[in-house]
């Protein structure tokens, strides 16, 4: 080991919740120059673990020390001056400030005590640099997709010149590109001597830009150990406690000849003039760089934001549903990319977020049946497997959870065409491979499935065809023979103008 | 952690001796209690009565207020709308209709619709609620400073003297309307899809939409709810007053939203129930009459009862912080 002391380290922390305990006798040690990966399904206990770190929370038992120092009351405003700085995997950013107010703000440079914003350009400026943020400074957050937005908070933590940079699953919703960049960075960072704790859920990644990994299972730690030597079903036993099987189910034909949804010159939001036949029966993903129009096109024919079409037949009726409602009752369902804001309402109960398009289609004013809503939610759970009392709020839940409750609330209305926005991110390994199931399971059943995914081997693996998507046209169609990472990346970036025939 | 206490039964039990509509009915009957002692006559079966005679007005208004706030928005022009009632009914009077119903339904029917044209501004040209019914509110006062000038209009009109007089089994009718529409209103609410619909669109309404809700329509039926209960209350003050004027709504407006509110609805909308609004509006009365009981100058009485809401939401109303 070395002598140098570590910058950052928590020594055999424990913290409960409710006397529910989360943390048990953890010890983790960030050392100057490596990046060190925290590994650990949902719920394991690793955003806990980075709040006693951030002095977010206070630990119960056990110590946090910075320079091989104790600090026994840690806060948020001590781990600022101590040079740590915290990514979250929520975004913290407020979105009607403009790039440059976010990556400056509660740290603005003051010039007689007004803000210097010549100052914050030029500084915000070099921050975005790092990141590749190239929008102008003055554009409000807001109007940025989401990947961009995480960017922006990489952005945000470098521009305070941090010693300890942590990062939770900072590549969830970035493109391949984009995590190219962010791993040269990192890269880089660490070269100068910053100590780096970076969580993912995407194991390639660890392997290819950590040196040390600590794995979190149920609270524990069950390795603390250098990453050479180790391989990914290792990491994956250590996390789950068994044996990982094969994350994506056997691909099998399962397509039919017979159009779920077939468009001609389909034009929604930043989609322009596309084409495109979906079958019944297979899983049809949707690729790309983050933010290209994708999720125009799941919304356009999901009725939810105004598109225009030459022709379009959904499930057999022509023209496409003028709204959700009409979308629905033709067989359509949509899930969208970020759960808490648009998939859940987080203050109502787990079985009532279950029953919700239920109430959205039944007569309005017909008596409901909490005896039924109570069975219903029962099978749900039971098959997706969540566990504990309906009646807590939603936000009770961890990620994946909160997961499959938006995927269980469709389940009941057998949907002929299930239309996901990246309902994998930032969901543990075992979720996961529990949706991957699922979505085989429901195009073996002969219904559609449109995947859009940032998360290309889940789009190489699981699907049958592959539409990827640039500037709003679908520039390349590939068959599942001609699925490869590789493929989707290069058409993703316009590397080749191919088309396979369908 | 008593066994008791882990039982289904205990748990739902001690739910409800936690619930805020619980909370604010033992505040009212705290208050009956202390005031009976303290001023003569106040716990009086017949004072009692009165108190629950004019919250049942407060009630009926803040009934459409409960679903406007549950939905996520508000409704500001509840007190015009009231005024509009009282104001209209003598004016809509008809030879052909000795009961009076005709021209009850007649007005319920125009302020439904005044209700649908702010859920349409609300709905459809995203007008913002509190600038949509506002504008409303204002827009009605000058129609009604046109149509009434500053005097004001005796009803003869049979169905409403009955409404605001009668009292059938020592029952004032205008609690039997409070009651019905109570019972009314907690089935839509919590027993109905609609119900659940407007629970939804307060809470996350871009959710509620990917989720199928029917947003416009329902926004549209949220407000026409309001404009409907509002003239109820309208037609029931008519009853026991007699006379319309302009401006008899106007107590009314801040009352319903403080009723709501003081029972335990979010006015971030997406939580609550009507069964808080109704012990909320029982509570206001309550203060209204203690503090004419103090006697004091009508500018310090609104001081007071002002003050006295502000004290009362601290004390019980803040909201939890939302994640």
């Amino acid at each position: 080991m070395t002598t140098v002391p570590p910058l950052l380290a928590a020594r055999g922390v424990s913290k409960a919740f409710f006397g529910n305990p989360v943390l048990r006798g953890v010890s983790i040690a960030l050392q100057p120059g490596r990046v060190h990966a925290l590994l650990g399904e949902n719920g394991a206990g690793k955003s806990t673990l980075i709040n006693l770190l951030s002095g977010a929370l206070r630990p119960d038992s056990g110590e946090i020390e910075v320079d091989g120092r104790a600090v026994p009351r840690m806060t948020p405003a001590l781990a600022r001056q101590a040079g740590i700085a915290v990514v979250q995997q929520e975004l913290s950013l407020t979105a009607s400030l403009s790039i440059a107010e976010n990556i400056g703000l509660g740290a603005y440079p003051k010039r007689f005590g007004l803000i210097d914003y010549n100052e914050l350009a030029s500084r915000a400026k070099a921050a975005c640099a790092l990141v590749g943020l190239n929008e102008p400074l003055s554009t409000p957050v807001g109007r940025l997709a989401l990947g961009r937005r995480q960017m922006v908070e990489i952005a945000k933590a470098l521009y305070r010149k941090p010693r300890v940079l942590i990062l939770d699953e900072p590549t969830s919703s970035l493109s391949a590109t984009e995590t190219k960049i962010l791993t040269d960075l990192l890269e880089r960072l660490r070269a100068e001597g910053i100590a780096i704790l970076y969580i993912s859920h995407r194991l390639n990644e660890v392997m290819a830009l950590c040196q040390h990994v600590t794995v979190l299972k149920d609270g524990t730690c069950t390795a603390d150990r250098s990453l050479a030597g180790t391989d990914a079903a290792g990491l994956v036993r250590l996390m789950v406690g068994r044996d990982p099987g094969d994350l994506f189910p056997k691909w099998r034909p399962s397509a039919s000849s017979a159009n779920a949804i077939s468009v001609r010159g389909f034009s929604a939001g930043l989609m322009r003039d596309v084409d495109l036949d979906i079958r019944a029966g297979e899983v049809l993903g949707i690729g790309g760089l983050v933010g290209q129009g994708q999720e125009d096109l799941l919304l356009g024919l999901y009725g939810a934001i105004p598109a225009r079409m030459a022709s379009a037949t959904v499930n057999g009726t022509s023209g496409l549903p003028g709204g959700v409602p009409k979308a629905n009752a033709l067989g359509l369902a949509y899930v969208p990319a970020d759960r808490k804001r648009e998939g859940l309402h987080l203050i109502h109960p787990i079985l009532t977020n279950m029953m919700l398009p239920a109430f959205a289609r039944l007569p309005a004013l017909r008596l409901r049946s909490r005896r039924a809503e109570h069975e219903t939610g029962k099978s749900l759970a039971a098959q997706l497997a969540i566990k504990g009392d309906l009646g807590r709020p939603a936000q009770a839940l961890s990620g994946g959870n909160q997961q499959k409750v938006a995927l269980a609330k469709w389940m009941p209305h057998d949907p002929l065409v299930l239309l996901l926005n990246d309902p994998t991110r930032g969901v543990d390994v075992e979720t996961k491979r529990e949706i991957y199931l699922m979505l085989r399971a429901f195009a073996d059943a002969g219904k559609a499935v449109v995947l859009l995914s940032s998360d290309t081997p889940e789009l190489v693996h699981l699907c049958d065809r592959v539409a990827v998507v640039r500037e709003g046209r679908i520039t390349a169609t590939l068959d599942r023979a001609a699925l490869s990472e590789e493929a989707i990346v290069s058409a993703a970036m316009g590397a080749e103008k191919q088309k396979v025939a369908a | 952690m008593t066994a008791w206490n882990d039982s289904a039964g205990g748990k739902r039990a001690s739910a409800i001796l936690k619930s805020r509509p619980f909370l604010t009915l033992a505040i009212v009957a705290a208050v009956w209690i202390v005031a009976s002692f303290v001023s003569r006559g106040f716990g009086a079966y017949g004072h009692l009565r009165y108190l629950v005679e004019l919250g049942a007005v407060i009630g009926l208004v803040a009934a459409g207020q409960t679903f406007v706030v549950v939905a996520g928005g508000i409704d500001l022009s509840v007190a015009a709308i009231v005024t509009v009632s009282a104001i209209s009914l003598p004016l809509l009077s008809w030879q052909a209709d000795p009961t009076g119903l005709v021209s009850v339904i007649a007005v319920l029917a125009l302020t439904t619709a005044i209700g649908v044209v702010n859920g349409l501004g609300v709905a459809l040209l995203r007008v913002h609620p509190m600038i949509m019914t506002l504008a409303m509110a204002t827009f009605l006062q000058g129609l009604l400073i046109i149509i009434a000038g500053g005097s004001a209009v005796t009803a003869e009109n049979p169905l409403v003297h009955w409404l605001g007089n009668a009292r059938p089994a020592g029952i004032p009718a205008g609690i039997i309307l409070w009651i019905a529409v109570s019972t009314v209103v907690l089935t839509v609410m919590h027993a109905t899809p609609f119900g659940a619909r407007i629970f939804a669109m307060g809470a996350n309404p871009l959710a509620a939409s990917l989720s199928g809700v029917p947003m416009t329509s329902t926004t549209l039926a949220v407000y026409g709810i309001s404009g409907f209960t509002a003239a109820l209350a309208g037609v029931l003050v008519l009853g026991m007053n007699g006379q319309g004027y302009v401006g008899i709504g106007d107590p009314y407006l801040l009352a319903s939203i403080a009723a709501v509110v003081l029972g335990g609805t979010s006015i971030l909308g997406g939580l609550g129930t009507y069964a808080g609004t109704i012990p909320g509006a029982i509570l206001l009365v309550t203060i209204t009459a203690l503090i004419t009981v103090v006697n004091a100058s009508p500018g310090w009485r609104s001081i007071l009862f002002g003050s006295l809401i502000l004290g009362l939401l601290l004390l019980s109303g803040r909201e939890q912080a939302r994640r």
